[in-house]
């Protein structure tokens, strides 16, 4: 699958086409992870160093994912992810089978859960100012999230939609999303689970997003 | 998939994520549970091939021999005292617990079936692991370090 789909250039403060696809194998993963993984960890250091609080700091910028590539086979997904002019901003991986809402008036019904979700560094406005530039693209983020609901809608989930948000990122899901905080789960690191229900996925896709 | 297409919607999206982060955590945890699971359970597996060739060449008994007492299949036996990597099954734990009347739970946890709490344990299990060698003959001392792998085990 492959779809045009537009972001939002900071630079010039107007629409940009991008590409939304479903082919990142393991192997562009990986690679992408060595292309964004220096930035994080330069502007981590700097945060550190300009004495930001440390819950800023991304929580896994020191994460190798090359040593974790045997297990990243053994699971053999596939990605979503976004490109725009000609480099990778967002990746997604979405989990179709096996999961159920956590919310007692949907309880056991099914759902599509994202089980990794990242922007490139060079979009995460607090990573690129403590290295003094300003974000590449907007909504890169959103458009992640859509292309899940609207999965989600195809699937006949009517939009259902779980993960567990990292402590940065709760903010977003629940406020600018709109998605609810069900609970800290302990088999995670006590991150949030959080959730669309279809009606709160249907007001995330706005008027012409067609959501029926 | 059709995607939205109304800028309106986009540039609302766009002012509202403003460039935050939107990390999500599942995987990453999974992974890392993955390897804090390899962590605690691989170093414990060479203590149990170990224990298990001791205790069958204590009773000078050949791994056909063995097998067939044990009530085990010989092909598993063979891969428990040769293959680094093999994972036992729960049924065969099992019944070499019974025959060599030891704890299965304990048992278990040194076959990297089970994830073993005890830190003295592993440390007892991997001290004992790291003394292999391969004679034809239990010495003196592997008669005494297999006395104190039961010790350990019963103790458990």
């Amino acid at each position: 699958m492959r779809v045009p789909v537009e972001l939002f250039d900071y630079a010039t403060k107007e629409p940009v086409e991008g590409e939304l696809f479903d082919e990142v194998t393991v192997e562009h993963f990986l690679e992408t992870q060595r292309d964004w993984r220096p930035a994080v960890i330069e502007a981590a250091k700097a945060m550190l160093k300009s004495g930001a609080p440390r819950v800023n700091v991304p929580r896994h910028f020191h994460w190798d994912w090359s040593t974790k590539e045997a297990d990243l086979r053994v699971l053999a997904f596939s990605f979503f992810g976004i490109t725009c002019r000609g480099k990778l901003q967002g990746i997604m991986k979405l989990e179709t089978a096996g999961r159920s809402s956590r919310l007692p008036e949907h309880k056991g019904k099914p759902l599509i859960y994202i089980d990794y979700l990242e922007t490139a560094p060079w979009n995460i406005k607090t990573l690129v100012e403590a290295l003094g530039k300003g974000p590449q693209f907007g909504a890169v983020g959103t458009r992640l999230i859509e292309a899940a609901v609207r999965r989600s809608l195809e699937e006949g989930f009517k939009g259902r939609l779980a993960l567990h948000s990292l402590s940065t990122s709760e903010q977003f899901y629940l406020e600018k999303c709109g998605m609810m905080g069900v609970g800290r789960d302990s088999a995670k690191q006590d991150l949030l689970w959080c959730e669309f229900t279809p009606e709160q996925a249907e007001i995330f896709l706005g008027e012409g997003g067609g959501a029926a | 998939m059709k995607m939205n297409t109304d800028k309106d919607w986009l540039s609302r999206r766009a002012e509202l994520e403003d460039g935050c982060f939107v990390s999500v955590g599942g995987l990453v945890e999974s992974l890392a549970e993955r390897e804090q699971t390899a962590t605690n359970v691989v170093p414990m597996k060479p203590a149990f091939v170990r224990f298990v060739q001791l205790a069958r060449r204590d009773r000078r008994l050949s791994l056909e021999d063995f097998a067939e007492k044990v009530d085990v299949d010989l092909a598993e036996l063979v891969k428990i005292e040769t293959e680094e990597h093999y994972k036992p099954t729960l049924r065969t734990v099992h019944m070499i617990a019974e025959f060599l009347k030891v704890p299965e739970k304990t048992l278990l946890a040194l076959a990297g079936l089970l994830q073993a709490k005890d830190p003295q344990f592993q440390k007892a299990a991997l001290k004992f692991a790291a003394r292999s060698a391969p004679v034809e003959k239990l010495s003196q001392q592997e008669h005494s370090d297999l006395e104190e792998i039961v010790r350990l085990l019963c103790e458990q």
